[in-house]
């Protein structure tokens, strides 16, 4: 929550750490080539969660895993799925069987070497963690066809099991250390970086280079380091004192990075608004929410480009979609559909019977206090008589979608059918009845969605999709906030959407 | 006095049980699923189930409890619910970096705050007494944080004398680990030494004017002899602070260890209670209490030690 209220948008200085191979090509690195060492020290905002693939986050264990462990596929910008160790891929016919080729020239840095085997093992490890189970509750199984070629068989159809595995859910892990549990504290992967001696677990972690690693060219940080530390004024202060070449930045960061001549990158990250957990209005005090005009009038009355101005510093893309601003999803035509009007607002509330407002209880929790004071003010001159209830954040995930309606700012995904969903189709924590019963129309549209011919078709059904939740105010979005990541001029970053900080692949050597 | 220090552990062990129970339920009670924040946004029904099954949460508070509390009696303090790895393990790992850096503090603050407050008491209300009376006003006031800061930005930014961030382990470099505490201790430090100073030098003036000191001075006893009698009166209550300020530095940490990224319990507090992970934050509290017990015990003997009119029967 922090990191979103402190990120900024700048321009974002893109440049792919893997070079842009589409789905299907071959990897472009095939060992070979002589690129000059540079030192990297990055001032991560967490320490890693574990070294156990299974029971890691995605979140900000990026740079940590990524430089111990190969992953299966890789992301883009873009959030499209990229080689790694898995060469190219195939999704069969009836979508239920992906087959992937393998690399045949990695290896374990405990010798063992990466195989169809191997490839396997860590699957079926990673599909029984409780984290990673994420990435493939679709999966009936992992097969090893041959040495260099595995198969995934499905359930049932399952859009986003690449983007998943290529957002850090499909690190390899070495056969025996699996068999012998001790992958949390002896991490073995097949990355280009081994745990360095003299790493200070909490405090510094260092990696030694693989010479022979087959995407050593990739790599070319050396010395690197990783040091966790959640203070932004600290991170600050060590990129002042040249401690660090990259980090997670914040306001005084951007600010500053003109003066020393560092490079800022930034990538959308959450939406910021109201989440309407009782849409359908099925309990009492959400009755008024199961009025189309409410959630309208609710849309209507907050004026999102002054609160990215007022509120987030001007940081921040002012939108009322959950698909992030530009990407395949998001629909450019309908952003002005609830411009800021009060008097519409207030209308709507009239003809839905609501003219003198009504009685709503909401969460409170510190992450999300500096909008309570412009929620407080909407209401009123709506009539909308709120009651906070305050609580810790901890608490507030627990129990915000007990009320009808919460402040959320929630992560958003690269991947279109990722955000359906997330954000519509499925439960989370944000949403833990979709209701989608209630909406017949968006769940035909979703169907649709979940059934189109991959591509350009799907991606239009999605947008279909988006405007007829935009029109039915699933939500009352007032912008999206970045996540800005500053370098020295050394090295670019390029941000994923849905990746809070990003891998080594997302990190390049500039120029 | 053995019977005193059995009587203190006996009473440390209560204490403990008690602080644990109370922090162990208090956590249960205000963090009813912690699922959510172990797993984060991406939390879905299948995940949290298989999370609360993992770590046990889809058991009863009270047999959560006597597994936790059966463990304790054999020394185990459980096992991490954000990173499963064992409680006592990672806390003996972040410990000394916060020990390192609050026994630096301590240790300056005792020679700093008693080199000062002695000079004053010694020469009351010469230039030396107003200087450390003024200083214990404008050092007092300021914010420990603001003070760290003004010191990296001077040190570590600008001179680039110390880091700005990071720890060094004593084994991999003496000079580096000095150089990685010596601005957190500082900042650290700065409130405890005028602290110190200004009781000392209070305490020095009072015991001064007592009716031994008068007798020792009339029997011609050196300067050095009076100064000596004159601080074993004046010590204890100047230990008894230190010792207080030893645990109060412990929780000031936190702060510090922020501010210049030191792997110390400070910020694996931070994000236990951030994440919910109580087992970490029930180790973090045996831990405390039993540090709370050791000091207080040893400034009990220590005090007996330097003046035995004081040693407990």
């Amino acid at each position: 929550m922090k990191k979103a209220l402190a990120a900024v948008s700048l321009t974002a200085v893109a440049a792919l750490a893997l070079t842009a191979c589409s789905s299907g090509s071959e990897s472009p690195a095939d060992g070979g080539g002589d690129v000059a060492a540079k030192p990297l020290s990055i001032g991560n905002f967490l320490d890693v969660t574990s070294w156990d693939p299974s029971l890691a986050d995605i979140g900000f264990d990026g740079p940590y895993l990524s430089a111990i462990y190969d992953p299966l596929l890789a992301i883009d910008g873009q959030g499209e799925p990229q080689p790694a160790l898995a060469t190219d891929w195939e999704t069969s016919e009836d979508f239920l069987t992906i087959t992937m080729n393998l690399r045949t020239d990695a290896e374990f840095s405990d010798g063992a070497a990466f195989d169809a085997d191997a490839a396997v093992k860590s699957l079926d490890y990673l599909k029984a963690g409780v984290r990673s189970q994420e990435a493939y509750r679709n999966v009936e199984s992992f097969e090893a066809v041959d040495e260099d070629t595995i198969a995934i068989n499905l359930a049932q159809r399952d859009d986003t099991i690449l983007y998943y595995m290529g957002l850090g859910r499909s690190y390899m892990m070495s056969p025996d250390a699996i068999d012998a549990g001790t992958l949390a504290e002896t991490p073995v992967g097949s990355g280009p970086y081994t745990m360095g001696a003299s790493s200070v677990p909490g405090a510094e972690y260092h990696f030694d280079k693989v010479a022979d690693h087959w995407a050593a060219d990739e790599f070319p940080f050396d010395p690197l380091t990783v040091t966790p530390l959640s203070d932004a004024t600290a991170m600050l202060n060590g990129m002042q004192s040249g401690q660090f070449q990259m980090i997670y930045g914040d306001k005084a960061g951007t600010d500053l990075a003109p003066d020393m001549g560092w490079n800022v990158a930034s990538g959308l990250a959450t939406w910021v608004g109201l989440q309407f957990s009782d849409r359908a209005g099925a309990t009492e005090m959400g009755k008024p929410l199961g009025d189309l005009r409410v959630r309208q009038a609710l849309n209507y009355a907050f004026n999102g480009p002054e609160m990215v101005e007022t509120i987030a510093q001007g940081v921040g893309e002012a939108t009322n979609q959950v698909f992030p601003v530009g990407t395949p999803g998001y629909v450019e035509s309908i952003t002005g559909e609830y411009a800021y009007d009060l008097d519409k607002a207030k209308a709507l509330l009239a003809e839905a019977g609501y003219a003198d407002g009504f009685a709503v209880t909401m969460p409170m929790a510190p992450p999300f206090q500096p909008w309570q004071a412009i929620i407080e003010q909407t209401f009123g001159e709506l009539g909308i008589d709120v009651t906070w209830k305050e609580t810790d954040f901890m608490q507030y995930m627990s129990v915000a979608p007990e009320y009808p309606m919460f402040v959320g700012v929630i992560a958003m995904d690269a991947n279109p059918i990722a955000t359906v969903q997330r954000q519509i189709a499925e439960p989370q924590w944000y949403n833990p009845t979709p209701g989608l019963e209630a909406f017949p129309e968006v769940q035909t549209q979703l169907d649709t969605v979940l059934t189109a011919e991959p591509g350009d078709a799907q991606i239009a059904e999605v947008e279909k999709l988006n405007e007829l939740v935009t029109e039915q105010a699933f939500f009352s979005v007032w912008s999206q906030s970045t996540n800005t990541y500053i370098t020295t001029s050394d090295f670019e970053v390029t941000p994923v959407t849905g990746m809070m900080f990003p891998t080594l692949r997302q990190i390049t050597v500039a120029g | 006095m053995f019977i005193f220090t059995l009587k203190r552990l006996v009473s440390g062990v209560i204490l403990l049980f008690v602080m644990s129970t109370a922090t162990f339920f208090l956590a249960h009670a205000a963090i009813p699923d912690p699922t959510l924040g172990l797993l984060g946004s991406a939390a879905t029904p299948d995940a949290q189930a298989a999370l609360a099954e993992k770590i046990g949460t889809d058991r009863p508070v009270l047999v959560q409890y006597l597994d936790w509390l059966g463990g304790l009696v054999q020394g185990d303090l459980g096992t991490s619910w954000k990173n499963f790895q064992p409680v006592g393990a990672q806390i003996a790992l972040k410990l000394p970096v916060t020990l390192s850096v609050v026994t630096f503090a301590i240790v300056l603050s005792a020679v700093l705050g008693g080199l000062l407050g002695v000079l004053a008491g010694l020469r009351p209300d010469t230039w030396i007494d107003r200087v450390v009376k003024a200083a214990a006003v404008i050092l007092f006031a300021l914010p420990g944080f603001w003070v760290a800061l003004v010191l990296v930005m001077a040190f570590a930014v600008q001179l680039q004398w110390f880091p700005a961030v990071g720890y060094v382990p004593p084994g991999q470099s003496i000079p580096d680990w000095l150089r990685s505490i010596t601005l957190p201790a500082i900042s650290l430090a700065l409130g405890a030494v005028v602290m110190i100073a200004e009781q000392l030098r209070n305490a020095i003036i009072q015991a001064d004017g007592q009716d031994y000191m008068r007798t020792l001075r009339s029997r011609g006893l050196s300067r050095p002899r009076l100064v000596t009698h004159l601080l074993r009166n004046s010590a204890p209550p100047s230990l008894t602070i230190l010792a207080l300020m030893f645990v109060g530095l412990l929780s000031g940490a936190i702060i510090v260890e922020q501010i210049f990224a030191l792997p110390g319990v400070g910020p694996l507090t931070q994000s236990s209670s951030q994440n919910g992970d109580i087992p970490m934050l029930l180790g973090i509290t045996v831990i405390t209490v039993v540090f709370v017990v050791i000091i207080n015990l040893l400034l009990d003997v220590l005090l007996g030690w330097i003046n035995p009119k004081v040693r407990v029967k």
